[in-house]
């Protein structure tokens, strides 16, 4: 049996899940165990030890991670000094210069920069916008500005200087001169070559103090795990990434964990057909959604994180701060659901950790979808008297019933979410009426048939293993590598050997890891995007294409997705801006586990009574997920519970599970 | 609570129709052409009820968002609704009809359901150019609204059955750079389609009357917050004036804004009847202008938090005085009274009030778009290109902090344009970006520092205009604290002659001539003390 096993594990800040499948019989196991937030390697170990695995029965290791997002979020940053262009130290304190709250002026408008200015360094040289030298870097220059780093003793330097990426040469000479004298170097015309001096200055200062951590956790992981596993990271454009290529680029980890859920959404969309998907991920303080079309994750590289910018290529998810903890409050006549939450510390009241102010959860419970009689994990015992007598102090003062308040905050919490829903469709010129849900996280199966119905959308999916979905999403994920070039070509002036060109070179440089990992080079696929926008525009617009591209199929369907997203096309000349290109290798990592299909003869669920609308309770039947026989059907009222999760199925709701144990749920159409 | 409709459902719709108005602004920046909207984000959207009272904003301008409710109003009164039809688009920047200078277009989309007007969405946006005596469509020199560029009155340019081409053409043929601005038309079209699309699914789910009645809801929830915000203020009368620097006329004589207020139970009253009569030059301020800082300065000082709708306005009283500076004669100039004169209206507010709640105010801070315009051709391309840059100085300290750098205060909130983009889209070549060390104002807390920025010019000859406030008023202290340094100009010429720029000025440049941007620094609170000697 030994090195039989193929693991997937997503570090979160409160759980590690895993999933494993043994690669001789099939065999599936599954834990969510705590993190140790301080040694992410004693996570990884105290997972194995749940589902009884040694490390050296491991081949492949498949590894999602939120360390670097709450590095950044949590502020553990290394030390860094910055190297800019002589003038341009301050740009990262002025940064955009525009304040983030309109109204609030104790807020301070902007958060200080990643770097103090002691640790801003200047460099003579200059580069214009068409690559130009101006004014060129001198060999005495990099020896005193790489003394004065030395000076400052810290672990990480980031160099961002003026209009780098029109031309390389300075900060790749002194970049060389640096990894001399300073244990890391980020430069950031490798780290995000494109134009805007803040943002890539900020992205490549993350990506610096990351550096120092990531590597230390790399190294240990690498000793602990040994010679004959295979470790793969999870990166944040939704595949995997070799550890040295994760030790050079730490912030390609930042999305990690969400990426790994939306990944794995993309299976089970392509698994079942879906055409087009949305996943919601609903945990305790957090929700996160995203696009699956065709069972491809949508990427996009231009986001925020812990309110900085960060240019990277990353799987477009809306995060927002709704989620189980979220809190109920009253404002003036208004009753508001977050974004405060109670966190995990007190957590909502009903954890009896102290909380008092009413959560989501809370209402879950008051409503009954949530069940008091079962531990949480195996720890945690839900008590209904405190949920009650949190909902109680705000639904006195609106002079209601608790249930009545309860299922306020319940729909409340929802029209946030379905914001956040909104806004991921917007982006991607989605109708969301004709996708699916999936719903996973703890909390998003327990809200996703009364959010699909805000939507108008009529089939949700819980898919099995939903609790433990980024780790599943880790482990079947394809190995993908994607790059993105600047183009810029006019549909006036179409090059089209010139573009083939490009698009060989980087189809060539994509491919070789998967080769180099013992992919045949016609067993790789490959997805070509173009980014298309009007002249003077900022927003692209993506066309997916075969190759060698057709001038005329681009136009088309440039205009075609145009007029869908914005309802007009002109006849001016349009611009392909950026070429996009993923080259991957499936893993065969596919878990089929086939669920019973004939129903227990005589299965009597146990009854709770549970809140629907405000006037009275009904009567509504509670079944263990693991039960379920395929295609049985249940009509709501109901709710399917395994240990980590609860499906709410309301009344006028039908919910069976498939052959594969994929709950699929009719919501009825729109309420 | 009184309501007919239960409290969950009035929040939910909250959230939904400020989805939408969000919506509109990211259609915009998407799609938008100019540099001006793209990158640096001068635009608001809005939605109103039929009667143009204010029901939702995205998270824009304060100097767009206070203007858009009057807007919709004053646009009724010129078009009655019987003339409105589903699919129409209305553009306008007419100041009298509750606008603020003639850049910020807006177009105005009635929205119907059942068959009757029930919304208006409104998205409005700064043009690079409408028009006018100078490139930018700043004329520091105007005398007069004609010579300020072109004046449009309610126009539909967009039916349901499509463009109405001869109207775009007569106002494509009076601005300065035509394809990009008809980009920018669609977009703010694009914009309102979306708006449209989206209150139409919010109608239907959930029935128009009880979307109506969700939307009194909102207004009554607002003007009730409101008034619980007022109460927290110490009732009496306050009296407060800032000046203005000049109006750019020539005399270089300060011109005043002068406040009354009166804190009631609830309510509150703002009388501008003591402020001096209009200015020659362009800085005079619509009353909607003057409405929009009101608005602001009450809801940053006493309820942040509040829904801003038109029931927030409800007990606000704002007294301007036909004649003065607040309430021009329709041919006066206004093209700097949007951005320069609303600041100074906020800062005769704060001044106002410094005896009673110095602890809820922030410092003077560097009130002043800082706005500097660079025309000429590019002669990389030959192509002629205006850049419309506003500079952000100190932030005022507050009693427990310091004032933060190089960031827009109070009615403004546009960005920056990044050097990069600068360099590739205009002949200029930005030597330096540097915090402007020691220009906060000293105090217990210290005002925030202003920025430099040093622009070359590549070109053989550019135009600037600057329409610049606190180049000789600085910003203020707050209970002794020191003001922070004034906004200073500097033209290095190319051949060696160095000269101070005045605050609205226009002025011809050479190819390598330095243009030197000094923001002012943010005022300090409270004296040094002792230990910080």
């Amino acid at each position: 049996m030994a090195r039989s096993w193929k693991v997937g594990i997503d570090i979160g800040g409160t759980f590690t899940d895993v999933i494993a499948v043994n690669a001789e019989d099939g065999a599936v196991r599954t834990a969510k165990v705590q993190s140790r937030s301080s040694d992410p390697v004693a996570s990884i170990a105290s997972a194995y030890r749940a589902v009884d695995i040694d490390w050296a029965d491991v081949a492949d290791l498949m590894h999602g991670t939120t360390m670097a997002t709450n590095a950044i979020v949590e502020d553990r940053l290394a030390p860094v000094a910055l190297i800019a262009t002589e003038g341009f130290r301050d740009t990262l304190e002025i940064g955009r210069q525009n304040r983030r709250e309109l109204y609030r002026l104790e807020v301070t408008p902007k958060l200080p920069p990643l770097v103090p200015a002691t640790h801003r360094l200047e460099v003579t040289e200059r580069i214009d916008a068409e690559g130009r030298v101006l004014t060129p870097l001198t060999d005495t220059e990099i020896e005193r500005v790489t003394k004065a780093t030395e000076d400052l003793g810290v672990p990480a330097v980031a160099v961002a200087l003026q209009q780098c990426f029109a031309n390389t040469e300075h900060e790749a000479r002194l970049g060389r001169r640096l990894q001399t004298a300073v244990p890391y170097v980020a430069l950031s015309h490798r780290i995000s070559p494109e134009p805007r001096e803040f943002e890539r200055t900020n992205t490549t200062v993350l990506n610096a103090a990351l550096m120092p951590l990531t590597a230390g956790y790399l190294d240990k992981l690498e000793q602990t795990a040994g010679d004959s596993t295979n470790l793969h990271l999870f990166h944040s454009a939704g595949g995997m990434s070799s550890i040295e290529a994760v030790k050079d680029r730490p912030l390609a980890l930042a999305l990690s964990g969400p990426a790994a859920g939306v990944a794995a959404a993309g299976r089970i969309a392509e698994e079942l057909g879906l055409t087009q998907a949305i996943g919601f991920d609903m945990g305790g303080t957090t929700t996160d959604t995203c696009v699956v079309i065709d069972g491809k994750v949508q990427i996009g590289g231009n986001q925020r994180l812990a309110e900085r910018p960060v240019r990277q290529l990353m799987v477009a998810v809306e995060s927002i701060g709704a989620g189980g903890g979220s809190i109920a409050r009253i404002q003036g006549q208004a009753i508001r659901v977050g974004p405060d939450s109670a966190g995990a510390d007190p957590g909502p009241a009903c954890y009896g950790f102290g909380g008092e102010q009413p959560t989501v959860a809370d209402a879950n419970l008051v409503l009954g979808y949530l069940n008091s009689e079962r531990l949480l994990g195996d720890s945690i015992r839900l008590d209904p008297q405190l949920a009650l007598a949190a909902t109680r102090k705000i639904a006195n003062a609106f002079n209601v019933s608790d249930q009545e308040m309860a299922l306020g905050i319940y729909r409340i919490a929802n029209a946030n979410m379905a914001r956040a829903l909104r806004r991921v469709a917007v982006e991607r010129g989605i109708d969301a009426r004709a996708c699916t849900l999936i719903a996973f996280g703890g909390a998003g199966p327990m809200h996703a048939v009364a959010l699909a119905r805000e939507f108008g959308i009529a089939h949700v999916v819980v898919p099995k293993f939903s609790s433990v979905f980024s780790a599943l999403g880790c482990l079947t994920a394809e190995l993908s590598y994607t790059e993105q070039h600047a183009v810029r070509i006019s549909s006036t002036a179409w090059q089209a050997d010139e573009f083939e060109d490009i698009r060989q070179q980087m189809y060539a440089r994509l491919a070789r890891p998967l080769t180099a990992a013992g992919h045949a080079l016609d067993s790789l696929q490959a997805r070509h995007v173009a980014l298309i926008r009007y002249a003077g525009q900022s927003g692209t617009v993506e066309v997916a294409f075969t190759p060698p591209a057709d001038h005329n199929a681009l136009d088309a369907e440039f205009k075609a997705q145009h007029q869908r997203l914005y309802g007009f096309v002109t006849d001016e000349p349009w611009e392909l801006e950026t070429l996009r290109l993923t080259v991957s290798a499936a893993t065969g990592n596919d878990i089929n586990v086939p669920v019973a299909t004939a129903a227990p003869a005589t299965m009597v669920a146990p009854e709770t009574q549970c809140w629907f609308d405000r006037d009275r309770s009904v009567t509504t039947p509670r079944y263990p997920r693991e039960t379920l026989a395929a295609k049985q059907k249940i009509e709501g009222p109901a709710i399917i519970e395994d240990q980590w999760s609860t499906t709410v199925v309301p009344p006028g709701a039908t919910a069976w599970s498939d052959l594969s144990g994929h709950i699929h749920i009719d919501t009825g159409g729109a309420a | 609570m009184n309501s007919p409709i239960n409290p969950f459902t009035v929040e939910v719709i909250r959230n939904a129709l400020t989805a939408i108005a969000e919506e509109m602004s990211l259609v915009v920046m998407r799609s938008a052409r100019s540099p001006l909207l793209r990158e640096a984000g001068d635009l608001s959207s809005a939605l109103t009820d039929a009667n143009g009272d204010l029901i939702a904003q995205g998270r824009d301008i304060p100097a767009h968002l206070g203007v858009m409710g009057s807007t919709v109003q004053e646009f009724l009164k010129r078009v009655p609704a019987a003339q409105l039809s589903p699919g129409d688009v209305w553009f306008l920047n007419l100041p009298e009809v509750g606008g603020n200078h003639l850049p910020d277009v807006k177009a105005v989309r009635p929205i119907f359901a059942e068959g009757a007007l029930q919304a208006f969405a409104v998205s409005l946006a700064h043009w690079a150019d409408i028009g006018g005596a100078r490139p930018g469509s700043y004329v520091p020199e105007a005398r007069d609204a004609w010579q300020e560029g072109l004046r449009i009155p309610p126009l539909r340019v967009f039916t349901a059955a499509g463009t109405e081409h001869e109207k775009l053409n007569l106002i494509l043929a009076n601005v300065r750079g035509a394809r990009e601005r008809e980009g920018d038309i669609l977009a703010q079209m694009a914009s309102t389609r979306s708006a449209d699309e989206r209150l139409a699914e919010v109608f239907e789910r959930y029935g128009v009357a009880t979307v109506q009645a969700a939307i009194r809801d909102l207004h009554d929830q607002s003007e009730a917050e409101m008034r619980t915000a007022l109460r927290s203020l110490p009732p009496g009368s306050y009296q407060g004036e800032d000046w203005l620097d000049d109006d750019g006329a020539g005399d270089e004589v300060p011109i005043a804004v002068r406040v009354r207020i009166e804190i009631g139970d609830g309510e509150a009253t703002f009388d501008f009847s003591d402020s001096d009569d209009a200015a020659r030059g362009p800085l005079n301020a619509t009353p909607f202008t003057a409405a929009a800082s009101v608005f602001y300065a009450v809801k940053a000082i006493a309820g942040p938090d509040i829904q801003p709708n038109a029931g927030c306005a409800r007990p606000l009283t704002i007294i301007t005085r036909p004649g003065s500076l607040l309430n021009p004669p329709l041919e006066r100039p206004v093209v700097g009274g949007n951005h320069e004169t609303s600041q100074r209206i906020v800062d005769a507010i704060f001044r106002a009030m410094e005896p009673v709640i110095a602890r809820r105010l922030t410092a003077g801070c560097s009130t002043t778009s800082g706005l500097l315009l660079f025309s000429g051709r590019d002669p990389r391309n030959g192509r002629w290109t205006t850049l419309y840059e506003v500079h952000g100085g100190g932030e005022g300290a507050r009693v427990d902090r310091d004032g933060m750098p190089a960031v827009r205060p109070h009615m403004s909130n546009v960005m920056n344009t990044p050097a990069e983009m600068i360099e590739a889209n205009y002949p200029i070549l930005i030597e330096r970006q540097a915090l402007r060390r020691g220009s906060g104002g000293a105090g217990h807390h210290c005002g925030g520092d202003g920025q430099v920025r040093v622009y070359r010019v590549l070109a053989p000859e550019m135009e600037l205009t600057t329409m610049i406030e606190r180049c000789r008023i600085p910003p203020f202290g707050l209970c002794g604290g020191a003001p922070g340094a004034t906004f200073r100009i500097t033209l290095e010429r190319a051949c060696g002659e160095t000269l101070q720029l005045a605050g609205k000025t226009s002025v011809r440049l050479a190819h390598g001539d330095r243009v030197i941007m000094e923001s002012s620094g943010g005022g300090g609170y409270g004296p040094v003390t002792a230990k910080q000697i």
